[in-house]
């Protein structure tokens, strides 16, 4: 920055250099509408956090972050659009994507595109099979979801298990993979294999006497928190959980919400869910010194909590930008290979990826919720 | 064996919502002929009028207050039946003698209205809300499944408006003259009947239904969204046709024949193919009686 300014302070060519760099123009597609609509804003609002703040020290390379928002609705065909729209205004980056399905129809759009696609939250384990090289997940992959229930399970002895996914690629994806770790770790997946019930339902009755009647007694669901809401309090009431009730409930990450609990209220209480292990903390319940700050900022900000993903979609902006910095380009080829082989300490712990650009190292946690919060629970080996 | 009836009785409970909204499309359907598409919605916007008043009247998230809830959900009944009968006088009624597809198209233009409506005012918006009220999980148990005292109430309810709109069709003159502008609006306006107020009085009874249904879903399953009406209306829409449409009783015998049907396919061949089931079911009904189970031959009108 000095140079440029004595530059231009002696009036020579150089004051074509004061000229402001072009902006680094970074799309973010995210659920604005719909179910989804609340997670989706509280990671686009830790992504502008993240933006705002290193345009304040000098940006990226002297390129100022600007973020554009295109709303997904956490819906393949809407994606679609909003991706096309994207990468046709010229953005040289992506750092979206909740819903998986909302993010695999999109993720050839991007490749084609040649530009980095950095995903905060969407972690569906299909999304790392497609051998795009430019796709990276900050939410480590579903697939130990289903292997921490599992674990979760057996040290309960619990041998019957009845999962359920809501046909969302996100869950049916998950489901899949926690039947096969259930059945690794001896147990039994009841009602011939997983059971899938549309998004849009509201009415688990049927369900829940296909649970009864199996005599299943572990009981996982792989969906989003606004349904899980609804089958934690319709299980509650059939007496299945809850302090008399004969079954536990465990819930994929994509269910790890405020809403989950404030939605089931006293029949959340109980019940479980797997989400990747944070920094220092649970859930939304961060604990670091880092991770306290930003709650404070982003509480002063936008006058509410940060969501479970809020500190994901700061770190990914955060990715990004480390990783031009240290190719010293904002070329999205650069930017690519950059983030192959970054390293460094975010909200969420030590962010790096592996080959497939699946976040490394990842550790899950598995939560109970006790008194209307997520407390860590995990199972001692 | 008693799966089976443990789905037959999940399966009432599921009706009973159906056919309380199938009974608003069909009513319209049989006075105008005009599947009112926004049918659902105006469901959907009364689940969140109802959570608006509950939420001002309850202080907390609290148990069963069947009182409060009560008479909330006859202000709401009123308010969405007005809110129905005002879609008619702005939007069908200046088209009525245009064709009947573009009421429909209209039907469906309203129907956007109000799901953005909600969408863009405050303390509405996108997100699931979390309804004021619950019903306590105690109850009974028949066979093995536990029912609330909350769905037994539902249901009675339900039962009650329906059998109040199958007097009111079949045994008052204001039935009388419902029948008359179903069958031949002419000679009915011939006979000094007067037609729009009677076309505006079955808006408004299709509405406080929908409205009705819409508070006992947030009281039972506690969370209401502005895309709600969508399933419901294609749900009460399948329940109808079923039924077949224009017909009182059979609306609310489609909406029971669909929700046992989707809850038999839940518990025989699993949660995935309820709906493939329903529909299944559907086509094979439609294939032999085009009109509906108790449906009145009126097919070539249209």
């Amino acid at each position: 920055m000095l140079t440029v300014v004595t530059g231009a302070a002696t009036g020579g060519p150089a004051s074509a250099a004061a000229k402001k760099l072009p902006p680094y123009v970074v799309g973010v597609p995210m659920p604005m509408t719909g179910a989804e609509a609340q997670a989706g804003t509280q990671i686009f609002n830790a992504e502008k956090m993240a933006a705002a703040l290193v345009n304040k020290h000098g940006g990226v390379l002297g390129h100022q972050i600007k973020l554009i928002e295109q709303d997904d609705a956490c819906d393949a065909g809407t994606a679609v659009n909003a991706a096309n729209l994207l990468v046709s205004k010229g953005v040289q980056a992506i750092v979206g994507g909740y819903c998986s399905g909302a993010t695999l129809p999109v993720e050839p759009i991007i490749a084609r595109a040649g530009i980095p696609y950095v995903m905060p939250a969407a972690n569906s384990p299909e999304l790392t099979t497609g051998g795009y090289r430019n796709v990276f997940l900050i939410d480590p992959s579903g697939s130990g979801d289903g292997a921490e229930a599992a674990k979760f399970f057996k040290q309960q002895n619990i041998a019957k298990v009845f999962i359920i996914d809501d046909q969302s690629s996100f869950g049916v994806a998950i489901a899949d993979a926690a039947a096969k770790d259930v059945a690794a770790a001896g147990g039994t997946v009841v009602a011939g294999g997983v059971q899938s019930i549309p998004a849009t339902s509201n009415d688990f009755s049927a369900v829940i006497s296909q649970i009864k009647s199996s005599g299943a007694t572990g009981i996982y669901w792989s969906g989003y928190f606004s349904q899980a809401a609804q089958f934690a309090t319709q299980l509650n009431a059939a007496g299945l959980i809850g302090p008399s009730g004969t079954a536990k409930l465990v819930v994929a990450d994509g269910s790890v919400d405020a809403t989950y609990i404030s939605g089931a209220g006293a029949a959340a209480n109980g019940t479980y869910a797997t989400i990747a292990a944070l920094a220092s903390g649970v859930g939304n319940v961060l604990n670091s010194k880092a991770d306290r700050a930003f709650n404070v900022a982003y509480h002063k900000q936008f006058k509410s909590a940060p969501g479970p993903y809020s500190a994901f979609g700061y770190d990914a902006i955060n990715a990004l930008v480390l990783a031009a910095k240290h190719v010293k380009s904002i070329k999205p080829a650069r930017v690519i290979a950059g983030l192959r082989t970054l390293h460094f300490n975010g909200l969420t712990g030590k962010v790096s990826f592996d080959k497939t650009g699946n976040r490394a190292g990842a550790v899950m946690d598995l939560l109970e919720v006790l008194n209307g919060k997520y407390t860590l629970a995990n199972p001692q080996p | 064996m008693s799966l089976l009836l443990n789905e037959i009785g999940n399966g009432i409970f599921l009706g009973a919502f159906f056919g309380l909204v199938a009974l608003g499309y069909s009513m319209v359907y049989g006075i105008l002929r005009l599947i009112n598409f926004a049918h659902g919605d105006f469901y959907m916007v009364a689940a969140f009028v109802s959570y608006t008043i509950l939420g001002a009247v309850l202080v907390g998230h609290s148990h069963g207050q069947w009182f409060t809830v009560l008479w909330v959900g006859v202000v709401v009944m009123v308010i969405t039946g007005g809110l129905a009968m005002l879609a008619n006088q702005f939007v069908y009624r200046p088209m009525r003698r245009a064709a009947i597809l573009s009421l429909m198209i209209a039907a469906i233009g309203l129907s956007q209205v109000l799901e953005n409506g909600v969408l863009v005012t405050p303390q509405w918006g996108a997100t699931y809300l979390v309804y004021p009220v619950t019903t306590p999980p105690s109850g009974f148990n028949l066979g093995s499944n536990h029912y609330t005292w909350g769905q037994l109430i539902i249901v009675l309810i339900s039962g009650l408006l329906a059998l109040g709109v199958y007097f009111l069709v079949g045994r008052t003159l204001l039935g009388k003259a419902m029948r008359a502008v179903s069958e031949d609006r002419i000679a009915a306006v011939l006979m000094g009947i007067n037609v729009d107020l009677v076309i505006a009085i079955v808006f408004f009874i299709g509405g406080a239904l929908a409205g009705a249904a819409a508070v006992m879903t947030g009281v039972y399953y506690g969370q209401i969204n502005y895309l709600m009406g969508f399933t419901v209306g294609l749900e009460a829409f399948t329940a109808a046709v079923l039924g077949g449409i224009g017909n009182i009783g059979g609306a609310v015998l489609g909406g029971l024949i669909l929700g046992i049907v989707q809850s038999i396919g839940t518990g025989i061949f699993g949660a995935e193919w309820a709906i493939v089931v329903a529909f299944g079911a559907l086509v094979l009904m439609l294939w032999f009686r085009p009109t509906g189970l108790l449906g009145e031959r009126v097919a070539r009108r249209m």
